[in-house]
This record gives structure tokens, sequence and C-alpha cells, in this order.
């Protein structure tokens, strides 16, 4: 078996506040193996971003703080790299597609010095070298006449485009992952989709693995080699994409499948997941699902669950419904 | 471009105009007369103050007077009725005065607010920001006038230099390197008790919007790129903290004409703030209201120019 090119074994990370202790990432393990991609998915605030962040050292510090776990990207650990290593790795081996590109841009300067920056501060090059990668990679990311575009501030561009700019910018020095950190959330349907295929196919094309970050299950359907679910800080479920649609193996995951619209269901109320995700300060004991979950027994309340291994690399996080099966 | 520095001049100009008539109509409403400032004088027999009323149009309608003072003002025949000396004279003086203690007092909290906030903002929590915090709020909450004392007696004590004043009496004849360093002596105390108050404030400003940046996304996308702390904070993150001080820094024109009074009196300072004071004592209505109305020209000629450095330094606003 090939080794992966990004390894994240049992990383915890919590938030101290002044009395509170935020559990934030609890245990999440997963790996990245190159040209592929992974998607991590799951509700608003079960540590997805927090997970993401931490692997480019970029969760402010405090009130974050790494409990445990190793980041292994080629073999060495990115948790015990010093500052200036990590600026070798940022931008330059691992990049990443924030969530906001209305807010993501430095509103004082053009997108021409942004796209270029991220190029200097790893490269020795040549300016007028720089100059025609810059416009490059603008017209690589489909934004129309690139070269003057390079002069505009970001507030000249629509949103779409901006995310177009911010993806021209992860991409500038050809990481070998990227990070995309629900980079459609904040976009219109159909400039989703643009900036989806944008994305996966300069991903493909320049060979890169990337970690994308959502929580749209149709987008995952899209784009999944392997896709890890996410809940309360620990992954629930993982396997490939079809395994995950086709046989979800955890109450999350079918709970979620379950709400997705489809043409099937019209007309009928959509199906949710009764109660919210618990507060990382305040999560329940024994399985963070189980509030939540219609096949609750007793060993739920009190006991973390177990991976159970369903085989071919479709892992699940729940005992009852593996003993039910057999 | 030129509309727009068209309309805000003619903008001005309207509430300049009413300024001049609150400010006008606030004096005279003000208890006092300028005739009655000593009755009990016994050279202001009753002719005489009805002789100074007539001389000084007070008898006149207040629409006539008011006319009759702003036409003063600017063929620059205006006098102080206290002394007679025409009143422009009097602050020009004056201004030339307090003009290095404003200059140098403005650069100390301008260069020094800055790196003090910046520094505790970038190190939040440390030792250095909390040292910062605990002693700006201390500069902030004790009285000027208390660290004033302090400070002269330690200078005099200790330093033997001069302070009070503009310049040691009696050195007319001493060579200039001597009589330079005797100014600069002189203003070395006020200017740097006038600077200690704003750098205290003007330095948590500084935090304060230094830490809201470098909390925004684009500073996070400036670090996920890799670039170095210094490039993330001094370039990302600072340009767009000083966007707001443009606002302020338009408006420390106006703290040319205003002087400061409590330091000019305690240093005995011959500046612009004493002359206001003193004038609104004597109820001397043309200094008054020369002052008032040559700082509301400067207020607004203060936005003004921050109107035009924003458009400089903020893209975002076009005009």
């Amino acid at each position: 078996m090939e080794t992966p090119l990004l390894s994240v074994q049992d990383l915890r990370v919590n938030f101290i506040g002044d009395n509170t202790v935020a559990r934030a990432v609890d245990g999440v393990s997963f790996d990245i193996f190159p040209g592929e991609t992974v998607c991590l998915v799951g509700e608003s605030g079960c540590g997805k971003t927090v997970s993401a962040l931490t692997i480019l050292g970029l969760v402010p510090m405090p009130p974050g703080k790494v409990m445990g776990g190793k980041i292994l990207f080629e073999g060495s650990n990115l948790l015990e790299q010093g500052e200036e290593e990590m600026q070798k790795i940022r931008g330059n081996r691992i990049a990443m597609v924030f969530q906001e590109p209305l807010t993501s841009l430095n509103p004082v300067f053009t997108i021409g010095d942004q796209i270029e920056e991220a190029i200097k501060v790893h490269e020795d090059i040549e300016p007028e070298i720089l100059r025609q990668r810059s416009i490059q990679i603008l017209k690589d990311v489909g934004i129309p006449s690139a070269e003057t575009r390079l002069r505009d501030y970001p507030h000249q561009l629509s949103g779409g485009q901006r995310q177009r700019v911010l993806i021209a910018m992860a991409l500038s020095c050809c990481p070998d992952l990227v990070i995309a950190d629900e980079p459609t959330t904040a976009l219109d349907v159909t400039i989703q989709a643009q900036i989806l295929s944008l994305f996966e196919s300069l991903q493909k094309n320049w060979s890169m693995s990337a970690l994308y970050i959502t929580h749209d299950l149709g987008v995952v359907a899209n784009i999944a080699d392997r896709v890890y679910v996410m809940y309360a800080g620990s992954i629930a479920e993982q396997g490939n994409t079809l395994q995950i649609f086709n046989e979800p193996r955890h109450p999350y995951t079918q709970g979620l499948l379950a709400s997705l619209p489809s043409r099937s269901k019209r007309g009928k109320r959509l199906h949710s997941i009764p109660g919210a995700v618990p507060n990382p300060a305040h999560k329940p004991r024994g399985c963070p699902f189980h509030p939540r979950c219609q096949f609750t027994v007793e060993s739920c309340r009190s006991r973390f669950p177990e991976v159970c291994d369903y085989g071919k690399g479709h892992l699940s996080r729940c005992p009852v419904l593996y003993e039910k099966q057999e | 471009m030129l509309s727009f520095i068209g309309r805000s001049i003619i903008q001005k100009i309207v509430t300049l105009f009413f300024v001049s008539v609150v400010s006008f109509l606030i004096i005279h409403l003000a208890p006092g007369k300028p005739s009655q400032i000593d009755p009990l004088n016994p050279k202001f027999t009753p002719e005489i103050l009805e002789r100074f009323r007539q001389e000084f149009h007070l008898d006149k309608p207040l629409y006539v007077q008011y006319l009759l003072f702003y036409k003063g003002l600017f063929t620059g025949e205006t006098v102080s009725w206290k002394d007679n000396q025409s009143v422009l004279k009097k602050i020009w003086e004056r201004f030339l005065n307090s003009l290095p203690l404003f200059i140098v007092g403005t650069i100390l909290t301008w260069t020094l607010s800055f790196p003090v906030g910046i520094r505790s903002a970038i190190f939040r929590g440390g030792f250095y920001d909390r040292s910062a915090t605990f002693i700006s709020y201390l500069l902030i909450s004790v009285p000027g006038f208390f660290v004033a004392y302090i400070l002269i007696i330690l200078v005099v004590t200790q330093l033997h230099v001069p302070v009070f004043g503009m310049e040691t009496f009696g050195l007319q004849m001493a060579s200039w390197p001597t009589k330079l360093m005797d100014r600069v002596w002189h203003l070395l105390l006020p200017s740097v008790l006038g600077a200690t108050g704003g750098i205290a404030v003007l330095s948590r400003y500084v935090r304060s919007q230094m830490l809201e940046v470098e909390g925004q996304d684009y500073v996070r996308t400036a670090k996920a790129k890799g670039l170095p702390p210094d490039q993330v904070h001094y370039k990302h993150a600072l340009r767009n903290a000083l966007l707001p001080f443009v606002t302020m820094f338009g408006l420390i024109l106006p703290g040319l004409i205003g002087g400061s009074v409590i330091i000019e009196s305690i240093f005995a300072w011959p500046g612009m703030g004493r002359m206001a004071y003193e004038a609104i004592l004597a109820r001397d209505y043309p200094v008054i209201l020369t002052v008032n109305f040559i700082s509301a020209v400067l207020v607004l000629a203060g936005t003004f120019v921050s109107d035009l450095l924003y458009l400089v330094v903020d893209p975002r606003i076009r005009l």
C-alpha cells in the first residue's frame, strides 16, 4: 500500500476559555493519499475547519491548544515544525482556499499584488516572469482579461471572481495538497457549480491532492474519492464515496443522507435529525451522537464507541449497528 | 473628483456660516457683559460705560453687531476690547509661540503611539502588553497637572534644567548655541507632558484597531500563503488598521489653535490656549470669536484633508 501524503493521527485541539474548555477536535484521524480528493463532511461546529487550520498551524494560540496527536506530512510531523519551516510549507506545499471569498482578500492591495506575493515568498523569480505567471494563473481560473484584472482591487470583483482569485492564489505555487474549506458556501448556486468544476479540473490536471471540507453532501458525491464524516470533534464514519452513499453504517451518516432533498421524496416533508450539534464545551458522555440517535442503547451513554471495520477501508464508530448487521 | 472638491467646499462654507451665527449668539447669551467686568472700578463712570458701549457697537441690535464684527474680521480691522490691539496680530504672535509646542507634541504623540500600540496588539496578553496597558491607564487617569508637578520637581532638582516660560530671562546677549539649547530645554517638558496624555489614549486606539484587523480573514489568508510574520503584521494588517487614523490625523489641525490651557498655564507659556482663556474671563468678544472662527475653519479644513487622504489610502473609496 502506498504511503499517505498527509496523515492526521488522533489529533486533539482544545479551545481554552476563562472557565470552559471546548474540545473542538477530539481524536481525529484521516489520511490523504497522493492525487486523491478527500472530503471532510459534517454540520457546522463539528470541528472540520479547526482540523484543517491546525494542519497549517493557523489556529490562533491561545485560545487554541493542540492537546495531542500527529500530523504527518511526507513523514514529518507538522506539529513539531518551527514557525520558519511552517512558512515554507504554507502556500508552497500545502495551500488553503477559504470559506469567505468576500473577506479573505485584503481590500487595500490589488489582486495582482496578492497573487504575486504568494509566489514571490516561495520562489526567487524575475519580476517579468512573475507577472506572466500571475496572468497565466488568473487565466487558468477563468478570469477574463487577466492582464487588466491584475490591477483591480478585490471590491471591483464579484464574489465568484474573488473565489477564483483565492483559488489562483492557492494554486500559484503548485502545492502538493490543497485544503478547501467550504469554498462554495458563500456563493450563488450557479456559481458554486462553476467553481466546483474549476477546482476539480485544476486539481486533476495538476495532480494535486485535495482535502475538501463541506457540509454539502451533493458536493461530496460529485468530487470525493473518499469521505470522512465528522461529528462533534471525531470521525463518525469513513469510507469511499460509494460505501458512504450506498451503505452508510453510522446513524449520523444515515440521518444526513436521509435529509438530502431528492426527486423521489418530492412533496414529502424532508427528514431532519432531531436536536443540534452538542456544544464542544459540554459534550455528552459516551457516544457524542447518542442524544440524537434512534438506536441508542445503554452502552452508548457510557462508553465512547469502538471503531467497527466493514472491510475495504469502510469504518464506522457504531457498534450497535455493527452487531445488528451480524 | 473636482465636483467632490467643489461640493465639499460649498458645504463647508455653509457650515462655517452657521458656526459663526451660533457662536456669536452663544457668546452674547452668556452671562456677563464686557461693560460690567469691573463695576467697582471708580474709573468706570456711567458716561464712560456709555461711550464704551457706543464705541464697540454694543448698543446696536444683535444682527448689526454680527455683521459689523464679521466685516471687521474679514477686513482685518477687528481690535481687542481690552488693549485695542489688532486681534489677528495678537493671535498670530501667540500662534507662533504655540507652534513649537504643538509640533513637538504632535510628532511625539504620533511617532510613539503607533509602535507602542502595534507591539501591544501583536504580543497581546504578554508582559509588554500588560505593562503598556497599565501605564496607559495610569497616565489617562492621573490628571496632567499632577504628572507635570512631579516631572518639574524631578527635572529641576535632578537635571537643573530651566522649565518655566519660553526662554531664560537675561540670555539675550548669549551666543546662539546657548540660546538654542535654552529654548530646547524650555520646550522639552511642556511638549513631553502635552504628548503623554495623547500617547496613552492614541496607543490604546492603535492597539484595539490592530487587534480587530489581526482577526480578519485576509490576515489569515496572508499567513496561509506562507508570508513571514513581519509581512503579515506590518503589511497586511497594519495597512488596514491605519485607515481610521486618517480621520484623526485630519482633526489634529484644530489643535494648532486650541493650544493647551493647562500645560501653558503650568509652564507660564504665552500661547494660544492661555490667550483664549484670558479673553473669555475678560469678555473680550472679538478675541474669543476670532479664535472660535479660526478653529472652526481648521476643523473643516482638517476633515477636508482627511477626506482627500482617504482617496489616496483606501482604494474602495472613489468619487
